[in-house]
């Protein structure tokens, strides 16, 4: 979906994960492809288990080795193939050119270490600074994040601050670089509400300042319709469906991201109706049925749903795509 | 005329923070502090607040599964405070609890089956053909089939899981449960499906809720009142049609304007709360919010605000603000 | 609105098992401990190993067809002897193990659940007490003051070993108390001991089991020392028996008797302890549970 000249900053091409498990391989991630531009903010939304967090980190080279890998599939970064670089040069690649930033900053922050010392490390390894350097770039960055006090909170440690703080200490980690491509890994989640909508102004004022795509792997609708400008839905290791915002919410296409956007209750409607349901639950993915993976649950299902396994096409117009035999109107 | 059927008056909860050399108590975090309300027979009240705010601890207070450190608890007129063990055992059979946590709630080393069954097996109720075939009524009630009864938890989805806890609460024929946040953890279409369990039993069986939650659309969804909570305080009440259409509280209103809608053309003021929820080691002095607050006025600071009845006394409309 | 059920059953067992049964370490010595069993049983049975009090051989017999071990210095038959010893070393082994770990599950359960309350200062101090009293020495004031009874050793061991199962349940107590099963259980009406007993308790069975085979080993390793010392098996021989006896014969030059007692000793803790180690990884909650 590159824009004219423009070339993708990111290309995903037929990326596929397995997974050993006892009863043999599962494919978490089973040959997805999506470009991301630069300065996009692309959400890939989907309820657990599909396969969203599974494509961040392998973005990164962050799948658990033991019992994952990738199989098959190409990750271009401005043309580079990430599958096939060396873990040395991987290493040198992640927090420069792309960053990640994970749901619980209490585990992702290093609880005996002081916020200063971790950020001053990051710039260290990256950008060569003596410490005093580092030290005046990791100030700098705490401020942009909207840390108070930040020449004080960078001696604290991550369990002195709140845990808004601490995901803004993670945001300020990850862009210490200035990195090309943010994977933002449900940043609010853990989040209270009030704390959420603080965090997610600031990712977006920062992609912003700097210049950044932002990848933001969610289950929540309300924070891609809020932040993002496309969305990639993703269903049992699969993208059935990705477009524009507007008319992803406006007008979906696939009947699974319907259901999902139906059954969310919202503010200011009839209360205590029946909430519409998704009947059935998500396919074992050892157990995958022959056809479309959601055929069991949706009620558009005919025959040729449960046989073949619908592809992604891309409608000429806009840029938007479906996995479906059926789609929607 | 729906009858009361749980009273609350001025509950607190204070937890002692113990230091120094002789671990003496220092202060005290006042989890909840000074809480009234009232819960009608066949109603269901939804609690919404943030994380430290003492909703959690008060639908624990009001089971007396946390004691209370001072006011009181009345289910149909009779306070449970003073309660012996085996009164207070007899009294549990009318209220339950349902959890947020799907894997933490249900031991993991048990069958399903002698989960659901344990409340009939420990009060004695029916002989044991009867509370088998209760239990697996209970099991179509939440829309679970036979089998699972010979299972074991961790072989279950939480959506699953979370149908079990609520067989268990049920067994006992409650009339009164305390949802803490039982579809939280939950995914979106997995909510949906608990959430109709959870609205069903209040139209089939009349059962009344203390639904606990941070998620706003979702309490709206399920209660007739609703509670805003702050800090240990009840810093709004109303009916939920009220509370929605007219909320006074400031608070109320950043909380409704900060959720994240999934509908592109919202176009939310939204108003971005400054600092962080603050804890309720060292609660703020006056009004809790006052630091937080884009209308604070000097009088908040200093003087915890009263409750105020802003709607009738049929429909009371309770706040807690200097405005 | 009925949910499906995935086809395949799987429990907290079959997964460790499952892990188990791919670890090769694991399963050889799992293999040689069931080897050693088997001839314990025999003994037992009285299939084999009766001769082992028998004083008809030659002083120190080479090994032959006659005398598989040789014999050591009063004539007695070592291959018998070593035989014989595997029954006594998983009797001491299975009565300790079983026993210690049974007194630690239940005063650690109680500790853990009662934390902070007199239960849990009494067995904590009783922890303190017994792990600070030099072993040997206790044993020796036991037997002393159960006069030679041949139980003696078992009492001082279980009444030792106990502490370190006691302080990993209470550790896994404290944790578990605060699991909301537990509040739910409370929320139903369920008395406290019971709830200890039927759902704190049982799941504490992984920490049990790999604890039990790790005092089997400590459980045979102690009794070597003891019959050393003279403190050990009274009635019967074990290998430790053998080993003592035989100092006076390596002096000579003698070796079988020594080198059997050991090697068999030595082969067994070995199994033992990579079983346990597999056992333990393969229990391991935080690969077993939900995933």
């Amino acid at each position: 979906m590159s824009s004219g000249e423009t070339q993708a900053l990111l290309s995903v091409r037929n990326l596929t994960v397995e997974f050993t498990t006892r009863y043999g391989p599962v494919r978490a991630v089973d040959g997805i492809s999506f470009d991301v531009n630069p300065n996009e903010t692309v959400g890939i939304v989907g309820e657990s288990g599909c396969g969203k967090t599974v494509t961040g980190l392998s973005l990164l080279g962050l799948v658990p080795s033991p019992p994952g890998r990738i199989v098959a599939g190409e990750i271009l970064l401005q043309g580079r193939d990430l599958v096939s670089l060396p873990e040395d040069e991987m290493q040198a690649l992640r927090g420069q050119e792309i960053s990640m930033i994970f749901q619980e900053p209490m585990t992702a922050l290093n609880p005996v270490l002081t916020v200063g010392s971790q950020m001053v490390d990051v710039l260290r390894r990256h950008k060569k600074l003596t410490r005093r350097q580092a030290r005046a770039s990791a100030i700098e960055m705490l401020a942009k994040v909207g840390i108070p006090a930040p020449a004080k909170r960078i001696d604290e440690y991550p369990h002195e601050m709140s845990g808004g703080m601490r995901q803004r200490v993670m945001i300020a980690m990850a862009l210490s670089c200035g990195p090309k491509l943010l994977i933002a890994d449900e940043p609010t989640t853990a989040l209270d509400v009030t704390t959420q909508a603080q965090v997610l102004e600031q990712i977006v004022e920062l992609q912003d300042e700097f210049h950044m795509a932002v990848i933001l792997v969610t289950h929540d609708l309300g924070v891609v319709a809020e932040t993002c400008q496309r969305a990639i839905v993703m269903y049992c290791g699969e993208i059935i469906e990705t477009a524009g915002i507007e008319s992803l919410f406006d007008s979906p296409r696939h009947p699974y991201t319907r259901g999902l956007l139906d059954s969310i209750p919202r503010l200011r409607e009839e209360k205590r109706d029946e909430l519409p349901v998704i009947p059935g639950m998500v396919p074992d993915l050892l157990h995958l049925p022959p056809g479309c993976r959601f055929a069991d649950r949706c009620e558009h299902a005919t025959d040729t749903c449960r046989e073949q396994r619908p592809a992604l096409k891309t409608s000429q117009q806009s840029a938007a795509s479906v996995a479906c035999f059926h789609p929607l109107d | 005329m729906s009858q009361s059927l749980l009273q609350v008056l001025d509950l607190e909860k204070y937890f002692p923070v113990r230091g120094g050399l002789f671990s003496r108590v220092q202060s005290y975090v006042r989890a909840v502090d000074g809480v009234s309300f009232e819960l009608k027979r066949g109603r269901t009240l939804g609690l919404v607040g943030e994380s430290g705010c003492g909703k959690s601890t008060l639908g624990r207070a009001v089971l007396r599964l946390i004691e209370p450190t001072g006011g009181d608890v009345r289910l149909n007129g009779e306070s449970i405070m003073g309660l012996s063990h085996d009164a207070l055992k007899a009294k549990r059979r009318e209220m339950q609890i349902i959890y947020q946590d799907p894997y933490a709630s249900l031991s993991p080393r048990r069958l399903v089956g002698e989960t659901i069954q344990e409340p009939l097996d420990v009060h004695r109720i029916g002989t044991r053909e009867e509370r088998r075939a209760k239990v697996e009524a209970l099991l179509d009630v939440v829309g679970l089939r036979k089998q699972v009864l010979s299972r074991y938890p961790h072989e279950f989805s939480g959506g699953q899981r979370q149908r079990i806890g609520i067989a268990r609460a049920l067994a006992l024929d409650p009339s009164f449960i305390v949802a803490d946040e039982p579809v939280s953890a939950l995914d979106v279409s997995v909510q949906s499906q608990v959430l109709n369990v959870i609205a069903h039993l209040q139209r089939e069986r009349g059962i009344s809720f203390l639904f606990i939650s941070h998620d706003l659309a979702v309490i709206q969804h399920v209660s007739d009142d609703v509670g805003v909570m702050y800090l240990g305080q009840l810093v709004e009440f109303a009916s939920s049609s009220d509370l929605y259409g007219n909320p006074k509280h400031p608070y109320t209103h950043a909380l409704m304007s900060a959720i994240p809608v999934p509908d592109v053309h919202h176009k939310s003021k939204r108003i971005v709360l400054p600092g962080d929820v603050p804890s309720p080691m060292n609660p703020p002095s006056g009004c809790p919010f006052h630091p937080r607050c884009p209308k604070a006025m000097s009088q908040c600071k200093d003087v915890v605000p009263p409750r105020k009845n802003a709607g009738t006394e049929e429909k009371p409309h309770f706040v807690r603000c200097h405005l | 609105m009925s949910a499906a059920l995935s086809d395949h059953r799987e429990s907290i067992w079959g997964k460790a098992f499952y892990k188990f049964r791919h670890d090769r370490m694991g399963m050889l010595g799992l293999a040689v401990v069931l080897l050693y069993f088997i001839a314990a049983l025999g003994v037992w049975l009285g299939v084999w190993g009766t001769g082992w009090a028998d004083v008809d051989g030659p002083k120190w017999a080479p090994m032959s067809g006659e005398y598989w071990f040789g014999t050591n210095i009063i004539g007695e038959d070592i291959f018998q002897r070593s035989i014989y010893s595997t029954k006594t070393a998983f009797e001491i082994g299975l009565v300790v193990a079983v026993l210690s770990t049974i007194l630690g599950a239940l005063l650690g359960a109680l500790a853990g659940f009662f934390s902070g309350r007199w239960i849990d200062a009494i067995v904590l101090w009783l922890m303190g007490v017994l792990d600070s009293i030099p072993f040997y020495l206790f044993v020796a004031a036991v037997a002393f003051a159960l006069q030679g009874n041949p139980w003696a050793m078992h009492v001082a061991m279980v009444s030792t070993f106990w502490t370190t199962t006691g302080r990993l349940v209470r550790g896994e107590v404290i944790k578990l108390r605060n699991f909301e099963f537990v509040e739910a259980a409370r929320a139903i009406g369920v008395p406290q001991f019971t709830i200890v007993f039927r759902h704190i308790i049982p799941n504490t069975f992984h920490i049990l089991l790999v604890q039990a085979t790790i005092v089997f080993v400590a459980a045979i390793k102690s009794e070597v020392i003891l019959s050393f010392l003279g403190l050990g098996v009274q009635d019967g021989v074990s290998w430790g028996l053998m080993i003592s006896e035989s100092t006076l014969e390596v002096l000579a030059g003698f070796f079988n008797n020594f080198i059997a007692a050991s090697a068999l000793l030595f082969v067994l803790v070995m199994a033992f302890n990579m079983f346990s180690d597999s056992l333990q990884d393969a229990l391991d909650p935080k690969k077993v549970a939900a995933s």
